[in-house]
């Protein structure tokens, strides 16, 4: 077993693959990490996310694209729970640069920017209706999960985590999750697991507390009982999307999802889903 | 007779020397060879770059073609009682 370790996508990416020598994929992986992250990060002013931010138009990458076109059928099939287009919401709440560097602030939040509007995707070309801007955070990192578990299995069975984001190829992985009172292990064979929740990338903002998962439908930080969800889906990217899905729907919803899953209550219950129940 | 046979592959054996030196002289043996041009240098190197990513390219579809789609679509998951490899936490 090798594992890798380091920071991207303003996480810690993990890499494990069942082979003792595996430096060259490793390596790739590493680099898929750096390449995505240039293209889908909007704190960088020159990668192509923020340059369809500034332009409103772009003939894009094909993996820009692709993260796109992934969000906004997320969003169809969500009836709008899921949206990338929450990047307005997003600044005006504070969350204007990497995480690391925000700071809390006494000054009140401004009102909060609703989420919505046209994003149409034909081919490579990106069109946003005006004053629409894309976040892509949280399924960028499914994506790249993905993308880099497929160069690492060329060495092995291999699990990639960036952060919450689990990718899976081959091989039994015991993976733990943060219940409301330790520790569960999953052990995840295939497919993808994503986790959401308030308790991290939390500040304050006019002597409120503001976390980063915000709502779509009012533009403002999600109210609901839940502190975290984990999910098991077909891959990362379906599993960040139904995570969020699923902590905005709030427990009583999400109680009765049949996808697995581990929801844990801000009242400190652990409920488990699906296959998981 | 045997002069004519003789005057005969004495022709041919003079064709031949004829045409096999001047092959040799427009072959140009003495001249110096050219340097490689550089463009036709990056050239190579970039073909062998993009066969080495076609062969890659290959190998990571031939990976994926091997996952059938059912399995691919619907994972597997159980709690056990193991020390986990990794821990999740929210993204």
């Amino acid at each position: 077993m090798t594992r890798r370790t380091f920071r991207a996508m303003g996480t810690d990416i993990e890499l494990l693959v069942d082979a003792d020598a595996a430096t060259d994929e490793l390596d790739a992986a590493e680099a898929e990490f750096e390449r995505l992250e240039a293209i889908l990060s909007r704190f960088r002013p020159e990668s192509e996310l923020s340059r369809l931010n500034r332009d409103g138009a772009i003939e894009a990458s094909a993996d820009l694209a692709r993260v796109v076109e992934l969000a906004v059928a997320a969003r169809e099939r969500t009836a709008g729970r899921f949206d990338p287009t929450v990047h307005d919401a997003l600044v005006a709440a504070g969350y204007d640069r990497s995480f690391e560097e925000v700071e809390d602030d006494d000054a009140p939040a401004p009102p909060a920017a609703p989420a919505g509007g046209g994003v149409l995707v034909d081919g490579h070309r990106i069109e946003l209706a005006p004053g629409v801007r894309l976040d892509l955070g949280g399924i960028g990192k499914g994506y790249a999960a993905e993308r880099a578990a497929e160069l690492l299995a060329l060495a092995g069975d291999c699990l990639v985590s960036a952060g919450g984001d689990v990718a899976v190829r081959g091989g039994s992985w015991p993976v733990g999750v943060e219940t409301a009172d330790g520790t569960l292990t999953l052990e995840l064979t295939r497919g993808g697991l994503a986790t959401s929740g308030r308790d991290r990338r939390r500040w304050r903002r006019g002597g409120r507390e503001i976390h980063h998962l915000i709502d779509p439908r009012t533009g403002e930080p999600a109210e609901t009982d839940l502190l975290r969800v984990t999910v098991v889906c077909s891959d990362a990217v379906e599993a960040e999307v139904v995570a969020k899905e699923l902590f905005f729907a709030g427990s009583s919803a999400a109680a009765g999802s049949d996808v697995p899953g581990v929801l844990v209550t801000r009242d400190g219950r652990t409920l488990l889903t699906g296959a998981l129940a | 007779m045997a002069n004519h046979t003789a005057r005969l592959y004495a022709v041919a054996l003079a064709l031949v020397v004829f045409f096999v030196g001047w092959a040799a002289i427009a072959a140009q043996p003495w001249a110096p060879t050219a340097a490689a041009d550089p463009r036709l240098q990056a050239l190579n190197v970039r073909a062998a770059l993009l066969k080495q990513r076609a062969a890659f390219i290959s190998q990571v579809t031939a990976l994926r073609a091997k996952q059938p789609a059912a399995a691919a679509a619907s994972p597997a998951v159980r709690v056990v009682n193991l020390p986990p490899l990794t821990v999740t936490r929210t993204s």
